[in-house]
């Protein structure tokens, strides 16, 4: 069987348009040391200061700064050589159809190089010691040449799952995502690859925790809502933010999240909408500003008189589920606080409740008020009302 | 060769007991056997080095099978020898001197051999042996020899002579003492290092009673001047010495005294100096009396119409000497030395010398290594207790130039004099004397200066080696990995390898750094593999 029949076309596509685009940028640096010129390389910062909050596009989005990567700054010397090191690996696995985990980058490029220092020692150094630092080098990349890592057909493990009435093409293959059993389709690494074929779907609930996702699914609730059903299992991946934000843009569908109600499922929830900051290189792709945080928020556990908005939970309840709050937990709600995108008037009512009661309940705690209630009275109602933060 | 001719004289007991009272060093076994060592080698080396004969000198310590604690210690050198006449009441008779005129030599008094004799007599019992040639002389003598203490006179056991078929001349010592190899070991074995750092232009070859051999070569033929004799400075004659100068005198009158005896003094000084404090000019020297003598002692220390002392007749090591030396013996990265100009100390001329060796082979420690000298004698006792020891350790600060404890640090101070103000009777560490502490200070600022200019050159190459080899170290990978961009055949990059790319980027480093380090022409002095 040839090569061709056992790779998919679009694989083949994306391997294609990566060589290109990584080959063209690095050529430029070889071509520099052959005319003797310094071999630099102007690389976007990554860093909180050059990370811009778009409040129009509702977005975290990479300033304009740039750093200088010269081969002949000492201080930059050894970043340079690893950045050269990692995009020739890149180029090599590109070329040779391979598809190496970040890991796998991380061991092809550590090497150990033996020199005699200025005592005459011999000392070695390694290419890099830690996986910190080879990955540090790859989001250089990524931003210098404009690829993301998926582009590169570089795979991470696969976190988030998926099921509802729909049907999609990954590789060669259709799948349909009605009839997953009780599993689910894991979201590839390359969701760019992905094709959406037909849907049959009103909205998507993403839920933060993987026991609720199942619980929800074996109940039938994308069935019954007519629900396109995710889970990120924790702090969302770069696929599964990809996923997402494509059902939204290209599928219209509006995206419901629900977090458990403390400063790390806001967060959580943050990231599908905005972006993080480590990444924002990757937001205009990635995030998806539509997304709507259903829950659990602090006035579905006690209420707003403001509002006149009754709890979901009685008052034995809300002592039997609530949890208090760590020092880290607050710690982290103040953080937010000073986050842009959290200065809204709902979000500081939330991280308000949450300062003052000090209390945090998880997805958990609804559904062992009853999964019915969970499915079938608690989401139902907070969409039909609307009752989410935007 | 110039030869000066060296003058023997009696001198008698009373003096000795005098010129002695000082003399210690033979206050137990361990010492007795350092100072015999000492005294022996220094003889050989005034009987060398200050005639202007480069020194071949052999040393061997011996250990008697039977009696463990009797030790026969012989030095041999390529001296000028002793003339066979003399060599009885040299090694005889204990007052016998030739050191008595003012010269500077090792042994101040000339009768450290006699002391040897003396002390090996007392607690062994056996003659000391020597066989001489002088040089010139076209026989060899031998003798044994003890001492009749009760008459002080020598006692001939054993005599000959016969005629030299080689062109040896110089002097063999044995003698017999009781001694203790074990504790006197380390300072006898440094002693002897440190004399060599001094006398580069020596060849000493040392064999324990262990049966080591330390052998140290000649490193350089050049010697410093012999030491030429020179007369008392008025300023620099205390009583007893003035007394025995008049006694001995030649000179019919005070003025003509005056004039033979002194140096710095002329006819015209001498009147002027006798009429300012009322001494009859012709006066018969010989018939002061006892008022007299110290009325004039304390005129000739207060008239300071006297010409400054001479000090043409000391002998400095030199600056370039030490240096050879410390680099011969040390093996340091860094040598410095400095002969300061001569100064006076009570009428004495004095010439302070300093020398500094850094890094290298030396050993880094909290504190610098001190190598004391007097009059080349290596100073090995009471160093906390000398002036050297305060400056490089209280006076001078050594952050200021450049060096960081522990650090490989040696500091060289060479007193030279014919008078040197010892501490204490064991003339092993020198008094804090104002005049000899700041010639002390100024020369370890003199080469520490060096030293720190020297460290700052050091310190700006070895940034820009690191600079460099920051640098260099990453081309192989980075050229590697620029090459897999071209492995396509590309009308650009046609024919670019890992070579060129490699040659490429060595060429941009040299560029940025302009000048590149020694020892760095190509990357692969750099990197030794990447794997």
């Amino acid at each position: 069987m040839s090569e061709r029949k056992l790779t998919s076309s679009v694989d083949m596509k994306a391997r294609q348009r990566a060589v290109e685009m990584v080959r063209r940028r690095f050529l430029e640096i070889v071509e520099k040391v052959l005319r003797g010129e310094e071999p630099r390389m102007l690389i976007p910062k990554r860093t909180l200061s050059n990370t811009i909050y778009d409040k129009d596009r509702k977005l975290l989005l990479l300033g304009s700064e740039v750093f200088d990567r010269s081969f002949l700054d000492v201080r930059e010397a050894r970043k340079f050589m690893q950045t050269v090191l990692m995009a020739s690996i890149i180029y090599e696995a590109l070329v040779n159809n391979e598809y190496p985990t970040i890991r796998d980058l991380y061991y092809r490029g550590k090497h150990t190089i033996k020199y005699r220092d200025h005592r005459g020692r011999a000392v070695e150094e390694n290419t890099w010691d830690e996986q910190r630092e080879s990955d540090a080098v790859l989001r250089d990349i990524e931003v210098f040449v404009g690829l993301l890592r998926e582009e590169m057909l570089i795979l991470s493990k696969e976190k988030g799952k998926v099921v509802g009435d729909m049907r999609i093409r990954s590789g060669d293959d259709v799948i349909d995502l009605s009839k997953m059993g009780h599993g689910a389709y894991a979201i590839e690494p390359t969701p760019d690859l992905i094709e959406f074929i037909d849907v049959n779907a009103e909205f998507v609930l993403v839920v933060e925790k993987d026991a609720v996702f199942q619980q929800l699914h074996r109940a039938g609730f994308w069935k019954k809502y007519r629900a396109i059903l995710i889970t990120s299992a924790g702090q969302p991946d770069r696929a599964t933010r990809r996923f997402v934000r494509r059902l939204n843009e290209e599928l219209g569908l509006p995206i419901y999240v629900l977090t458990d109600a403390d400063p790390y499922g806001w967060y959580i929830y943050s990231v599908f909408k905005i972006g993080s900051i480590t990444l924002s290189y990757e937001s205009e792709r990635l995030a998806t500003p539509n997304a709507k945080f259903l829950g659990v928020s602090m006035t579905d556990i006690f209420g707003d008189p403001e509002t006149k908005k009754k709890p979901y939970l009685t008052e034995t309840e809300r002592k039997n589920f609530i949890i208090k709050a760590k020092k880290t937990d607050i710690k982290r709600a103040q953080e937010l606080m000073n986050y842009e995108w959290f200065k809204t008037p709902k979000w500081i009512k939330e991280i308000n409740i949450f300062l003052k009661k000090q209390s945090k309940l998880e997805i958990e705690a609804l559904a062992g008020k009853g999964l019915k209630f969970l499915m079938d009275v608690y989401i139902p109602s907070k969409i039909q009302t609307q009752d989410f933060i935007d | 060769m110039a030869m000066s001719v060296e003058k023997f004289k009696a001198i008698s007991p009373a003096e000795f007991f005098y010129r002695n009272k000082e003399i210690a060093g033979f206050s137990n076994p361990a010492r007795a056997l350092y100072q015999s060592v000492r005294e022996l080698v220094e003889n050989a080396l005034d009987a060398t080095d200050a005639h202007g004969i480069l020194p071949d000198i052999e040393i061997r310590i011996d250990r008697d099978k039977v009696k463990t604690y009797v030790y026969r210690i012989s030095v041999k050198d390529n001296g000028i020898g002793i003339p066979p006449q003399y060599v009885p009441e040299a090694f005889g008779k204990v007052l016998f001197s030739s050191k008595y005129v003012l010269r500077q030599t090792r042994g101040m008094f000339g009768l450290g051999a006699k002391m040897v004799v003396l002390y090996g007599q007392m607690t062994v019992g056996e003659p000391v042996e020597v066989i001489t040639s002088p040089i010139g002389s076209r026989r060899i003598y031998a003798f044994k020899i003890m001492i009749d203490i009760k008459e002080n006179k020598p006692v001939i056991l054993h005599r000959a002579s016969w005629p030299k078929n080689s062109d040896w001349h110089g002097t063999f010592v044995k003698v017999a003492i009781e001694g203790d190899w074990g504790r006197a070991k380390s300072r006898i074995i440094e002693y002897i290092r440190r004399t060599a750092i001094v006398t580069p232009y020596a060849n000493i070859t040392f064999r324990t009673p262990d049966g080591d051999v330390y052998i140290y070569r000649r490193v350089t033929k050049n010697m410093p001047p012999p030491p030429r004799e020179t007369k008392p400075h008025p300023h620099g004659v205390d009583l007893e010495m003035l007394r025995m100068m008049l006694r001995s005198t030649n000179a019919k009158t005070l003025l003509d005294f005056l004039v033979m005896e002194f140096q710095g003094v002329g006819k015209v000084t001498a009147e002027r100096f006798l009429s300012r404090y009322g001494f009859d000019p012709g006066k018969d020297p010989r018939t002061l009396s006892q008022a007299e003598i110290e009325a004039l002692y304390k005129a000739l220390r207060e008239y300071n119409e006297f010409r400054a002392p001479r000090s043409d007749h000391l002998s400095p090591i030199g600056a370039e000497l030490i240096k050879i030396g410390l680099q011969a013996i040390l093996q340091p990265e860094f040598v410095e030395a400095v002969t300061r100009k001569p100064v006076v100390y009570e009428g004495h001329p004095i010439i302070v010398e300093v020398g500094i060796a850094f890094g290298g082979a030396i050993q880094p420690s909290e504190t610098p290594i001190l190598f004391r000298y007097a009059n080349k004698i290596p100073l090995l006792y009471d160093e906390k207790t000398d002036v050297a020891w305060k400056v490089i350790t209280e006076n001078i600060d050594w952050s200021y130039y450049g060096v960081q404890f522990p650090a490989p640090l040696a500091i060289l101070v060479h007193i030279c004099g014919t008078k040197i103000p010892y501490k204490g009777v064991g003339k092993e560490s020198v008094a804090d004397v104002p005049v000899i502490e700041s010639e002390i200070e100024n020369g370890v600022r003199h080469v520490a200066r060096a030293l720190k200019t020297y460290l700052i050159k050091k310190r700006k190459e070895e940034e820009l080696q690191k600079k460099a080899i920051t640098l260099v170290k990453y081309i192989p990978e980075i050229a590697r990995s620029l090459a897999v961009f071209v492995s396509k055949p590309n009308p650009a990059t046609n024919g670019v390898t890992q070579e060129l790319l490699e040659s490429k980027l060595f060429e941009l480093v040299k560029m940025k750094i302009g000048e590149l380090p020694k020892g760095i022409s190509s990357v692969r002095d750099v990197v030794l593999s990447v794997e």
